[in-house]
């Protein structure tokens, strides 16, 4: 697979230590340049596939403008997308923000082109959840497979707003102090669902920003993409039986904390679903 | 806020009534609201029948299934899972005008159908495990209760057959209950059949001991939701496709076809 030069020996202690701490962390070196720049080549055929199936990725309404690339779908679209959403890295820095129990809630990609311009400063929990945002109950992991910085539409972040619990507490103007994650092509950036963000604006002149988003929520949350309605029985069937799980696509959910209140069965006697 | 506190403050059912602001008022000092005389004559009736017939042929044909919260030796209560697709009499609960009035009023809109289901008891039956609709979401929980589920009583509920149980004033403690309150003082969601009993997600509760020589007594139990969390059916992988094809735009939201920001497919409504 294409991910086959993929650069190990990263230090998850300390990544794991800061996004607790800090609300994210960015890991260089995730994905090599040849990955990096396959994984982009897809990324943009991916997108012309989705337009050809009539799913647009432009002024799809999240944007201020039409140039910024929206594409969703990406697990129907292309099998690197399928490898780099259970990537282990990745899924080691949900594991360790979320707990186990949490659902891919989405994967789409963002490229801003030059041009494109910053949408609404938000927290991802704060715009799902009701107050209190005590723990965190999604997370972002971002691949970044260009070079991301200032100028090319890095997306800004609020330092330490993760720790914002109240809506009392949010900064009249969070833009302000805002700062951007500047990461080199093949990092990955890891941020917690309750740090306040917005996209940045590209305003260089030919320089594209491809970011991909896999977007993880507890198992609770209803999950942005309707999996079950989204994936094609061929692509269903590829996957594996832990990715169907974290696709949620079972026949039900949220009553698993009821385990713990119930009365212990007897040997031989199975839980309910 | 005691148990002891709100037991004394409100220590009796709510008296039935058909006024919706009355109901919500009850839903909001007592937890819970009776509404007396929703299904009636050969609409309770065939309800009642499409019910038991569902519940033996599950039986007949071993397909019976427990739930976690039930006690692992009743061999006498009975679940019928997803009534929704066994009988078109269940969507006229399901989606009953009276439900989605007080949907809207409690939980707001859009809302989820999390589920609907039947609990009957059998004599000799046993209780339930108390708990709170709501235990799965963290806590500390937010203010508001972010779900409501509508016990349409097909037969009489009565202290003796294992009326569902609660513990009054419990949901303005805004927390589940824990292992020391599992001998909370509780009371029978008395109602004659017919009668739908509206309680919010926060209420303790558990199904009552059945302690009859001779009457089942069956509930139709429909969950509602804020529409930010998963239901408990995956309706698109259980729902009758009728449903789906005949839905109104109020079911095809309270179903999750029709909605904003969560559970799209490409970035858009399924429907």
């Amino acid at each position: 697979m294409t991910l086959a030069d993929t650069v190990a020996e990263v230090d998850t202690a300390a990544a794991k230590a800061q996004l607790r701490r800090e609300g994210f962390a960015i890991i260089p070196g995730v994905l090599g340049a040849a990955a990096c720049a396959d994984v982009r080549r897809r990324l943009w055929r991916a997108a012309e596939e989705s337009e050809r199936r009539g799913a647009p990725t432009r002024n799809i309404g999240i944007d201020p403008n039409e140039h910024n690339v929206r594409v969703f779908g990406l697990l129907e679209l292309d099998p690197v997308f399928v490898e780099l959403i259970q990537h282990p890295l990745g899924i080691e820095l949900v594991t360790s923000l979320l707990g186990p129990g949490f659902l891919i809630s989405n994967f789409t990609a963002n490229i801003a082109l030059p041009g494109s311009q910053s949408m609404h400063p938000h927290s991802d929990q704060s715009i799902v959840v009701p107050e209190p945002w005590l723990q965190p109950w999604s997370i972002n992991i971002i691949w970044c497979l260009t070079d991301v910085h200032a100028d090319n539409g890095a997306t800004l972040y609020l330092p330490m707003s993760h720790q914002i619990g109240w809506a009392k507490d949010v900064p009249a103007d969070p833009r302000a102090g805002m700062r951007p994650f500047e990461a080199p092509a093949g990092s990955i950036i890891a941020m917690d669902g309750r740090l306040w963000h917005t996209s940045g604006a590209n305003v260089t002149r030919d320089e594209e920003r491809a970011l991909l988003f896999g977007y993880y929520s507890r198992d609770f949350i209803r999950p942005q993409t309707n999996w079950n309605a989204t994936l094609s029985p061929a692509t269903i069937a590829s996957l594996s039986p832990q990715m169907h799980a974290w696709l949620g696509l079972g026949p039900t959910a949220n009553i698993n904390l009821a385990a713990p209140l119930a009365i212990p069965r007897p040997a031989g006697q199975g839980t309910a679903p | 806020m005691s148990l002891a506190e709100s037991h004394a403050e409100a220590a009796a059912l709510p008296a039935p009534t058909r006024d919706l602001e009355q109901g919500l008022r009850d839903i909001r000092d007592y937890g819970l609201a009776i509404v007396p005389d929703v299904l009636k004559g050969d609409t309770l009736k065939r309800t009642r029948e499409a019910l038991y017939r569902a519940a033996e042929a599950d039986r007949a044909r071993g397909r019976e299934q427990k739930f976690a919260l039930d006690y692992a030796h009743d061999e006498t209560n009975q679940r019928v899972w997803n009534v929704l697709s066994r009988d078109p009499v269940f969507e006229d609960l399901a989606f009953h005008r009276l439900a989605v009035e007080n949907v809207k009023a409690v939980l707001g809109w859009p809302a989820l159908l999390g589920n609907i289901s039947a609990n009957i008891t059998g004599p000799g039956g046993g209780e339930m495990v108390l708990h709170a609709d709501q235990i799965f979401v963290p806590e500390p929980w937010s203010a508001e209760p972010q779900g409501l589920n509508v016990a349409w009583c097909l037969d009489d509920f009565t202290e003796a057959n294992g009326a569902t149980r609660f513990v009054p004033g419990s949901h303005r403690l805004n927390r589940a209950p824990r292992p020391e309150d599992s001998a909370a003082a509780t009371v029978a969601m008395e109602a004659p059949a017919g009668a739908a009993v509206v309680f919010e997600s926060r209420l303790w509760h558990k199904t009552g001991v059945n302690t009859t020589a001779d009457q089942r007594r069956a509930g139709v139990f429909a969950w509602y939701t804020r529409p930010i969390y998963r239901t408990q059916e995956n309706w698109f992988l259980s729902l009758r496709p009728e449903i789906r094809q005949f839905a109104t735009e109020e079911m095809l939201v309270l179903l999750g076809y029709k909605t904003q920001g969560l559970g799209l497919v490409n970035g858009a409504s399924p429907a």
